[in-house]
């Protein structure tokens, strides 16, 4: 018997979703749209960039290593797909 | 001007929590991939080995790769401008580290317990009901967090995103629960054709109504920032949240159009599954033209552009859906590796590019110094591009190859080896993405915890 799970669900996600939506309609969330599309904008307190320091050489040639061996790898099993395997 | 202080002074504890999260379980996530993609090129190298055979890699990779990766990258990100938007400080920083402690126990959990075999065996569900309590506990906690927030918020208007995070981790901590049955500890199942229908009704949910709704509220925080420009309409992106929430909620049984479920439903979700040309284009028309003339800011920020690559997914894996509903279309693209590829333009290429963007263009801020290295991201985003891209295009070629031979009614071991290269060539690709995934987790670590910056 799925149709009463169904029916408990579309009934309750329905009133649910028209509840909100007259929240919505008397809280004035549809008015005010011009002001809405500046929201993201308006907390520009972004940090100042830190200046870079002087690059541990370990690093970069670990992390150049392994970047490097996974595209080799993944050359190496291209080239065996597609020339060598029967 | 006090509320402006007092957010940016918040020590955003549990957004860095799901960044770290996010990065952490990507390379867990994508290293099972891998497994499970060389344990079809070859099937017995594995053998034997009862933890990982295929039947348990997959559902381990699967629930990895949503709850583990992508869903708490986008939370991180929203974690973070949640607040902002609001003009408040999140209502709870400890519930929100608690949430992700729960969150990671359940991810831990999920693994040990699919490798030790205790699944429900429903595809996208097979959790066992102690972790699905935890999963259905996190959401709800999340929920919780971000409602208080609003109501302590100072901004009256809720923008955009607001409504698609409330949404989306409401809608989940509900369907999740329906969709693993979980009044029934046991099996977590109904039974015969009402569980497929229950299941896909879920399974459909978890990318339409969590995935896709996180995914545009970063869209939608991240775009006009990074373009300095406001949104370019409020109200049509309030038009394409309804209309996702009216539509996307009941279209799951386009995944069961071959199977004996009553026609009506089938016909509900072929219509709706075209009707969702309405909320999606609304989204991206909106993207789009907010971004309009200024493609050179979102290139110069990778976080942008990683989010703005997700968007142009998001218009191929969603056309591609509409017509993958279509009854005709779906006898060939059905039972085989078009789906696969479907799925991964979809959670990897769009809703996993915008959590990585997410997670880049909010570290900075969240660490409050530039990230360790861009380089290092932007390798990052090449890697992952071409791996998805190239998933895409194999395993259609593979899904094509199937479709016709089921078809025609040719045996299956006569076809297996016909698509054998391209398994081939998409575990390469796996290789490529799990490489990019490692990068990516030092890069956050250092980004979050490091003390010097690297040079570029
Ligand atoms: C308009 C939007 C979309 C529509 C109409 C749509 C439609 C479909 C259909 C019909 C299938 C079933 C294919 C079959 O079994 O033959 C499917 C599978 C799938 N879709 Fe979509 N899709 C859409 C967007 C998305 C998005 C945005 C994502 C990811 C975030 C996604 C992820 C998936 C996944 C993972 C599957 C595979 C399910 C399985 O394991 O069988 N889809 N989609």
């Amino acid at each position: 018997m799925y149709y009463p799970y169904f029916i408990a669900y579309i009934t309750i996600g329905l009133t649910i979703s028209l509840v909100v939506f007259y929240w919505a309609f008397k809280t004035g969330q549809f008015t005010d749209q011009q002001r809405a599309r500046f929201l993201p904008l308006r907390d520009d307190a972004d940090h100042p960039p830190v200046k870079a320091t002087r690059f541990n050489r370990i690093e970069i040639y670990g992390l150049f290593f392994l970047a490097a061996a996974g595209l080799g790898a993944t050359a190496a099993v291209l080239t065996f797909a597609l020339y060598f395997s029967k | 001007m006090a509320a402006e202080t007092q957010t940016l002074e918040s020590p955003n504890t549990t957004a860095k929590g799901f960044a770290l999260t996010s990065a952490f379980w990507m390379m867990i996530a994508t290293f099972f991939g891998l497994l499970g993609a060389t344990e079809l090129v070859a099937p017995d190298l594995t053998e034997n080995i009862g933890g990982i055979v295929f039947g348990r890699v997959r559902p381990t990779h699967v629930n990895l790769v949503l709850f583990g990766f992508v869903t708490p990258g986008l939370l991180s990100a929203a974690f973070y401008f949640i607040p902002r938007l609001l003009r408040t400080r999140l209502f709870s920083e400890r519930l929100g580290v608690f949430t992700v402690v729960v969150w990671n126990i359940a991810l831990v959990g999920a693994v040990a317990t699919l490798a030790a075999g205790f699944t429900q065996g429903r595809e996208y569900a097979e959790l066992i009901w102690p972790i699905d309590i935890m999963v259905v506990a996190a959401f709800s906690l999340v929920f919780y967090n971000f409602i208080m927030t609003v109501k302590n918020r100072q901004e009256p208007i809720l923008y955009v995103s607001v409504w698609y995070v409330l949404a989306g981790t409401i809608l989940t901590a509900c369907t999740f629960a329906l969709g693993n049955v979980i009044w029934k500890p046991d099996s977590g199942a109904l039974v015969g054709i009402h569980d497929a229908i229950l299941l896909w009704f879920y399974g459909h949910n978890v990318f339409g109504l969590l995935l896709t709704p996180l995914s545009a509220a970063v869209a939608y925080y991240v775009i006009p920032r990074a373009c300095r420009a406001p949104l370019y309409s409020h109200t049509l992106s309030l038009l394409g949240f309804w209309a996702l929430i009216v539509v996307y909620t009941h279209i799951g049984t386009h995944h069961l159009l071959q199977v004996p479920v009553p026609t009506w439903l089938k016909v509900v979700a072929i219509v709706d599954s075209v009707a969702m040309v309405i909320p999606v284009m609304a989204f991206l028309i909106n993207i789009w033209y907010t971004a309009k003339g200024r493609l050179g800011e979102i290139h110069a920020d990778i976080g942008a552009k990683f989010v703005f690559t997700g968007t142009i997914m998001y218009f191929f894996v969603s056309i591609q859906g509409s017509l993958m509903a279509l009854p005709d279309v779906q006898r060939v693209t059905h039972f085989n590796n078009w789906v696969v590829a479907h799925a991964h333009i979809g959670v990897l290429g769009f809703a996993g590019m915008i959590a990585l963007g997410g997670l880049y263009y909010t570290i900075p801020k969240l660490s409050g110094k530039p990230l360790y290295s861009r380089f290092l991201a932007d390798f990052q985003y090449w890697m992952v591009l071409i791996g998805m891209v190239g998933f895409t295009v194999v395993l259609t070629i593979a899904g094509l190859i199937q479709g016709n031979a089921w078809l025609n009614g040719e045996t299956v071991y006569r076809v297996l080896p016909e698509i054998h290269v391209y398994y081939v060539v998409r575990a390469g690709l796996g290789l490529m993405i799990f490489s990019s995934a490692v990068l990516g987790f030092y890069n956050i670590v250092r980004s979050l915890f490091g003390k010097t910056g690297a040079s570029s």
